[in-house]
């Protein structure tokens, strides 16, 4: 009986650890399904340019840590990108943004998901959060804020789109210029990633 | 040499206001027509943006010793030997190096007669001011 005093705390303590974590910290799994899509836009002197992923179909997932309402929520998940998938719908304009990109060196673009301001209210058919990012591009990795619009679909779907401008040189790399430097692309990019997610739990 | 070297630095001057200024003005105002330099066969880093702006003083230079060389195949009124001389330049050289261009590299036949055109208008302006610092 005197042996099992501590036996009995030790549960406690244990029980406790695990109704918290069940309780504040719920992890909530969401797959990354096929048609999520990544899409860049940017422009030159003499013209503009849309080059998009089309379709990203690895079977990730990313994990939401439900916890306090007011407090950003973390995520863990990550998608990896291949840059030779980039399509501008011009052979040599995606020929020329895979260069640009040292798509031979660094052949993927990574975003990894940090956080969200809130957990997305799932009861109202779409919506607005903020999050947190990270982007792994040409060996560089950069900490950005992003603006998610989120819509529902079904019981299970979410449709996460993420939008961020994003400088050349956030990832050391010098935008392009050509003839002297007459002809000059932007510095500025705007990044558009779209997530569908199906909740597994 | 001097009979080379002074007109063909001055020329050089000339062909580089008139070349960069019209290409200056041809982005400005017509874009369009230079999207396809969106091409990774262009350079893109700068490395070499020097050599692409010595360009007016090489063939001003070169066009200054084919001058001297042969001027006196180039007769009459001197806006006439200009025009000659630029067309001698053209068939001679711009033709043949356009030909292999566009027939090995993946380039639109505009953007190799558009360079064709640049060079024979070069050769011309060139020859014109020839005609008249070493008649």
């Amino acid at each position: 009986m005197i042996l099992s005093r501590p036996f009995l705390l030790l549960l406690l303590f244990l029980g406790l650890i695990v109704s918290f974590k069940s309780g504040v910290f719920d992890p909530d799994k969401w797959v990354l399904t096929t048609q999520c899509t990544l899409k860049v836009n940017g422009s030159t002197n003499v013209n503009k340019f849309s080059c998009v992923i089309p379709e990203y179909s690895q079977p990730d997932t990313l994990v939401f840590y439900k916890g306090n309402k007011n407090e950003p929520m973390k995520i863990t998940g990550s998608m990896a990108l291949d840059i030779k998938r980039f399509d501008c719908g011009n052979a040599m304009m995606t020929s020329d943004l895979r260069k640009t990109l040292k798509a031979k060196i660094y052949p993927k673009i990574i975003i990894n998901f940090l956080s969200l301001s809130r957990y997305p209210d799932l009861s109202s058919k779409e919506g607005a959060i903020k999050g947190t990012v990270t982007i792994e591009l040409a060996g560089t990795v950069k900490r950005f804020d992003v603006d998610y619009k989120y819509a529902r679909s079904g019981d299970k779907n979410l449709r996460l789109i993420g939008t961020k401008q994003v400088n050349f040189s956030d990832f050391n790399i010098d935008p392009p210029r050509r003839l002297g430097g007459m002809i000059k692309t932007n510095n500025e990019l705007n990044v558009e990633f779209m997530l569908n997610l199906k909740n597994l739990n | 040499m001097k009979k080379i070297i002074f007109p063909g630095l001055i020329v050089g001057v000339i062909l580089f206001i008139l070349s960069y200024g019209s290409l200056y003005i041809g982005i400005r105002f017509f874009p369009n027509l230079f999207v396809d330099y969106n091409n990774p066969l262009f350079n893109s880093n700068g490395d070499r943006d020097v050599l692409f702006y010595m360009h007016a003083f090489v063939i001003s230079i070169a066009l200054s010793w084919f001058w001297d060389r042969f001027k006196g195949m180039f007769r009459g009124y001197f806006m006439l030997r200009g025009l000659e001389f630029g067309f001698v330049y053209a068939m001679v050289s711009l033709l043949p190096v356009m030909w292999i261009t566009f027939s090995s590299i993946d380039i639109s036949a505009y953007m190799v007669l558009s360079w064709f055109l640049y060079g024979f208008v070069q050769a011309i302006i060139a020859g014109i001011f020839f005609a008249k610092f070493n008649p």
